[in-house]
């Protein structure tokens, strides 16, 4: 089975001298797998999505070993745009993910950014929409909509890129449990369709869709037996 | 009538060039009727004027200042050997009043149009992208920032400080206390914004593609046209007057 993703020995820390957040991580993840990573706040699971999203190094500095590859390619000799079709990254906090007042602006956004035709950027916004059941918000204003679908909409935006493998970074952290419901329903939903994603959780009852389970402590990944402690 | 976001811009600039150049008081007030009637055409709702009725009361203040420290003409109104008013002085007043409501009603011309459009006017007049996603970008982000600082009030007045009551010194003391969490919040919003944009490929390329594209029409010619020679021959009779 194809791994899309894998880490090797991957360590990092924010300064020279500091405490390594991520220490030695070995992780491969299957295509067409949901993996959730589990930990405490503050146990580094938001760097560990840096990390094999490209964010670190490419964005954030710090002491980084270790490697990282997407489909077989170096993430350090690949840069931010190539990374962005292949990886897909979902934040905590909509408002920092939405940067136009209406729905179709927003989905475009990606897309445009790739210089796809305009008629394939139309067909992309329909897919992801149509996808998500959000064909009725395309004309809608972002800042009407509810927590849950602001996320949603981050989620859309980022599918317009077609990634292969999505990260979300406790992305139901800020919505209520019908929000959550949906978005647990697009998770299996995109691995339907054959995309590998990696959720990264603090509530454990937002992993049970999961197919593998990890917990994240001391800076190091095991295999998750019900407790985070 | 729905026009292209390019002639609304023609039409603030050309309105506002005229609010900064003329300086008589008669042309200010018929530039000023004119936003008011262009802006009415657009249907804008003028609920903004009740929200921004602070800032007016502040251009009004501003208005009596300029009366004092510019006096000239005949003494309206003073106390002993100070003028505080003088035909001059109001005259200065009354046109810094009508000057920022000119700016302030003719940029409303612009609010039914999306940022988007904006930026792609923008863009169509060859401004680099990444400076007219900025501005918008900055324009979006004004009010959730408003919101931090309030929240940061909230909280400084959740801790059993009362505000009102203190001295205005102390009141200082307390407005500075708010500074840092709001500029960490700041700086903290800005980098996952930078995050998020960067992960949705922004800059890939030097050119990007534009899923909207705006097209000018007969209409907006005309418009932008008038617009332009209404504001050249409003300068000249200015011009001619003086």
């Amino acid at each position: 089975m194809s791994q899309p993703i894998r880490a090797k020995n991957l360590s990092f820390s924010y300064s020279k001298d500091g405490k390594k957040i991520i220490d030695n991580i070995n992780l491969q993840v299957n295509k067409g797998e949901i993996l959730a990573v589990v930990g405490l706040s503050g146990s580094g699971k938001t760097t560990l999505c840096y990390c094999l999203s490209g964010i670190i190094p490419h964005l954030y500095n710090g002491e980084l070993s270790g490697e990282v590859y997407i489909n077989d390619q170096f993430i350090k000799e690949m840069n931010m745009p190539q990374i962005a079709t292949k990886v897909g990254v979902v934040f905590q906090n909509p408002e920092t993910q939405i940067f136009f007042p209406m729905v179709e602006n927003e989905l475009a956004f990606g897309p445009e950014n790739l210089c796809i035709k305009r008629e394939q950027i139309g067909k992309r916004i329909e897919e992801a929409l149509s996808l998500l059941d959000m064909e009725d918000k395309r004309y809608d204003k972002t800042e009407h909509l509810s927590g849950g679908q602001k996320q949603l909409i981050a989620l859309a935006s980022v599918l317009t890129l077609k990634p292969e493998i999505l990260i979300f970074d406790e992305v139901m952290a800020q919505i209520d449990q019908k929000g959550k419901q949906a978005i647990k329903d697009i998770i299996i939903q995109l691995k339907k369709e054959g995309k590998t994603v990696i959720m990264v959780e603090h509530n454990l009852d937002n992993i049970e869709i999961a197919d593998r389970k990890l917990v994240l402590k001391n800076g190091g990944l095991k295999k998750f037996e019900g407790s985070l402690q | 009538m729905k026009l292209d976001p390019r002639t609304k811009l023609v039409m603030v600039f050309s309105l506002s060039t005229l609010a900064v150049f003329v300086v008589d008081t008669l042309l200010l007030s018929i530039v000023l009727i004119i936003s008011i009637i262009v802006s009415n055409f657009f249907k804008e709702d003028w609920g903004f004027l009740n929200r921004a009725r602070k800032f007016i009361l502040l251009l009004v203040g501003i208005a009596f200042l300029q009366s004092i420290f510019s006096p000239s003409g005949e003494i309206l109104f003073g106390i002993k050997d100070f003028t505080l008013l003088t035909t001059g002085g109001l005259a200065k007043g009354i046109r810094v009043i009508l000057r920022m409501l000119v700016i302030i009603i003719s940029a409303t011309i612009m609010k039914g149009s999306s940022p988007r459009e904006i930026i792609q006017g923008l863009i169509q007049w060859k401004v680099p992208y990444e400076i007219a996603f900025m501005v918008s970008l900055a324009i979006r982000f004004i009010p959730i920032l408003g919101q931090e600082a309030k929240d940061a009030f909230t909280a400084i007045q959740l801790r059993g400080i009362e505000i009102d009551k203190l001295s205005l010194t102390k009141r200082f003391k307390v407005y500075s206390y708010m500074f840092m969490p709001v500029l960490s919040g700041v700086i903290h919003r800005a980098k996952e914004l930078s995050t998020s944009l960067e992960a949705r490929a922004f800059r890939a390329y030097p050119e990007r593609t534009s899923y909207i594209k705006l097209e000018l029409s007969k209409n907006d010619l005309l418009i932008m046209s008038a617009s332009i020679v209404f504001t050249i021959t409003m300068l000249v009779i200015y011009i001619l007057l003086r």
